[in-house]
Formats: C-alpha cells, structure tokens, sequence
C-alpha cells in the first residue's frame, strides 16, 4: 500500500525483555500450533497462536546475510497487511542454539519419572519443545 | 589547639563520606539509565499484547474466561516489592508503610493472606512487625529478568486457577517520571476484561483490519490472558527497579550537598578557632614581653 518501494514485508520479534529483530523481509516461515505456516506480502492478517518450533526469515533482496532463524517457545504472531509481528516469550537466535544441549535436555525429561496425569501431560509438553529446540539447532548449522 | 584539631579531623571524615556518596550518586544514575532502557524497551510487548487483546474483544468473542472472573476475595495474595539495599530515601519505607496498611485491611475483614516480599529490606521489616511471610525473594536487583519473574508469575497464575487464591495485590514503586514515584497497590489478578478497540480510537479504525484467527479467538485469549498477566507482574518489577534507582540517586545527591554545607560550616568553625588560639599566642607573648620589661 504505502510502501511501494519495497516488496517484502516488516518482521518484527518480540519478547517481554526486548524487540529483538525489525527486518523487512522476503518472506517468513511460522511455527503456528499446528505446523509450519509461510507468510509473504499480500497475506491474508491473521492471529495466530505458535507453537514451539523455528521461525524462518528470508530477507529481501540486497540486504546482507542469509535467512535468519529463531527457535520460538509459544507466542503469538499477528500478520497483518505490511507486518508480521511475532510475539513470544522466548526467542533464541539460530546461532546461540546447541544440538547438544538440547539433547542433554531431552535425555533427562526422559528419565525423570513422571507420576499422575498433570505431571505426564506436562512432561510430555517440556519433551515437544525440547525435541523441537533440538531440530531447530540441528537446522542452524 | 585541641578544638581546632577536633574539627579539622570531623571536616576530613565529611569529606570521606561526601566522596562516598558522591560515587554512590553516579553509579545510580549508570543504573537508572540502564533499568530505564530495559523497561522502554519491555514497553514494545505489553503494547502488542494489548492490541491484540482489543482486536479480540472487538469481534465480540466470549470474552470469559477463569482469569476474569471476579470473585468475592476470602483469600488473597499480596506481593511486595522492594529493595536488597537501603540508602535510598523513603523508597523502602514508603512500601512498607503501603503494604502493612494493605494487610491490617485484610486483617480486619478476616481474609487470608498469602504474603510474598521481595528485597531484603521489606523483609526484614515486615519481619520485625511479626507478619508470617509464605516467600522471600532476594534475588532482584536492578537488571529483573523475565525468566526469573515468570515461575512466581505462573505460581499466581495456577493458585488462582486452582482458587487457592481470590485476588492478588502487588504493592510497589510505580515510575511515573523522573521526578515522581509512587508507592502503590495494584490488582493484578482477576485481570480487567479488555475493551474493545473501538471504544479508544473510533469504530472506522476497527473495521480496517479484518482479523481471522487460527485456531480461533477464545484460544488465543486463553493463552494471551497469562501471557498479559505476566507482562504486567514484569513490568512491576522493572518500574521497582527503575524507581529504586531513582530514588537512591536523589537521596545520594542530596547527602553530598548536605556534606558539602557542612564542609563549609566546619571549615569556618575550624579557621575561627584556629584564629583565636593564635591570637590567643600573641597575646600570652605580648603579656610575656610586658612582664620582662618591668
């Protein structure tokens, strides 16, 4: 609309501490709740919960650097007609992410035993996002 | 000359304190400058979260939800936010005073109250008051994380769920500018229901943006309304964080003027009395010279 000289969308995370990246970009990939979902210029707005998963950033043409990935744990996006907003509580850059870690992780969810229906259901919430933290750091490389 | 000495060695220990203070001063004014960035830029989040939340009450979702439902309170949780150190005016003071008139109020109306303070001061003074504290956090000072306020703020969440608890109150330091912070008690929970957009801005803006969500608009409530809770707890935080160090700033600036006038005080007592021996010298001399000459 107002921006014709640009083709790509304004991406925008946010998190309780800070805005972490304010980009324009080609496109961007979401971890909505129930899978991957890409989003480009002329995208229906929309609000949408996330799940854990990467946030996937292609920058637009000519700007330095290639995609940028974020793990995201939860959130909010909101799409709307020039930006994607993407709110969240967590947001750890592509490059800080450890494969190890996040096995290690995994591991001792695992093992940890886990009594009465509460305390599976949350255990097997903190494995989906450590299992997911371990793809999104196995991608950054 | 003992007069003189005395207050030539009180004038020194002055200066020594000034100096002191004077540091404290600008290492406050470093850390105001820094708390004051983070909680401008935490600022970003709850703004979105609240557009959000209108854009939701505006297309007339059920907007009902456990976390809004007011409830009469017979049980009620308090957290009180204040400093790890003193030297800072009546900031601790002020929340104290605050918080023991929010709990004698309780006390009388015979609710329960589940008491949590954070800063060794507030709990050492509420300590010597006898009042049971139920948590005691220490471990804030003036860079709060969110990772670390999320646990209480998700402890809150679930005992309210649970109707452990009718209603929570944060007593605390709001920063409303550079020169005024004021203690206050604030309902956190049950949250106020959100308006819808329109009735700020006018009914055009709203229909400018069509929304759909995914998966629908009462999901999205029930995860934004803890996730809204718990950026309003953060930013308590981040405000006690910010005013504490605004208040000790000003209480240290004035400490240094106030040395720096009786610098000025002790050093004219201290060249008066220093004069008087002297004359008092010349005199015993003269007095001397005239009893020789007889």
């Amino acid at each position: 609309m107002a921006e014709t000289k640009h083709s790509g969308i304004r991406c925008v995370i946010v998190t309780p501490e800070s805005t972490i990246l304010d980009i324009r970009a080609r496109s961007v990939s979401l971890p909505l709740f129930d899978g991957q979902r890409g989003v480009a210029r002329g995208h229906a707005p929309f609000i949408g919960r996330l799940g854990a998963g990467e946030v996937r950033i292609v920058p637009e043409q000519g700007a330095e650097g290639g995609p940028r990935l974020f793990f995201a744990e939860g959130g909010f996006v909101e799409v709307g007609h020039d930006a994607v907003t993407i709110i969240t509580q967590r947001a750890i850059p592509g490059d800080k992410l450890s494969a190890a870690e996040a096995k290690a992780e995994l591991e001792r969810l695992r093992s940890a035993p886990a009594i009465g229906d509460e305390a599976i259901e949350e255990r097997l919430k903190a494995e989906e996002i450590a299992r997911a933290l371990a793809r999104a750091a196995a991608h950054a490389r | 000359m003992a007069k003189a000495r005395a207050l030539d060695r009180r004038r020194r220990s002055v200066r020594n304190i000034r100096k002191i203070t004077r540091t404290m001063e600008l290492i406050a004014t470093a850390r105001f400058k820094k708390a004051m960035d983070r909680s401008i830029a935490a600022r970003d989040y709850t703004n979105r979260l609240a557009k959000i939340l209108e854009n939701i009450a505006g297309v007339g979702a059920g907007v009902a939800h456990p976390l809004l439902e007011v409830r009469p309170t017979t049980r009620s949780a308090v957290l009180v936010l204040t400093g790890n150190r003193g030297l800072c005016g009546g900031y601790n003071s002020n929340i104290v005073r605050q918080s023991l008139a929010l709990l004698g109020q309780w006390r009388s109306e015979r609710v329960e109250t589940h008491v949590a303070v954070s800063g060794k001061r507030g709990i050492s003074a509420l300590k010597f008051r006898g009042i049971p504290m139920e948590e005691r956090y220490t471990n804030f000072e003036d860079k709060p994380e969110f990772e670390a306020v999320a646990p209480i703020g998700r402890a809150y969440l679930a005992a309210y769920s649970a109707g452990e608890i009718d209603r929570l109150d944060v007593v605390y330091t709001k920063f409303e500018s550079i020169s005024r912070q004021s203690a206050v008690t604030e309902m956190l929970l049950p949250l106020k229901a959100p308006e819808p957009a329109g009735a700020a801005s006018g009914p055009i803006q709203l229909a400018s943006q069509e929304y759909d969500f995914y998966p629908s608009a009462e999901s999205i409530l029930e995860e934004i309304l803890p996730a809204s809770f718990l950026s309003r707890l953060f930013k308590c935080f981040l405000d006690a964080a910010v005013s504490e160090q605004v208040a000790r700033m000003v209480a240290m600036k004035s400490a240094s003027e106030n040395a720096g006038g009786l610098i000025k005080d002790l050093s004219r007592r201290y060249n008066r009395a220093r004069q008087s021996q002297i004359t008092g010298e010349i005199m015993e001399i003269l007095g001397g010279v005239e009893a020789l000459k007889q």
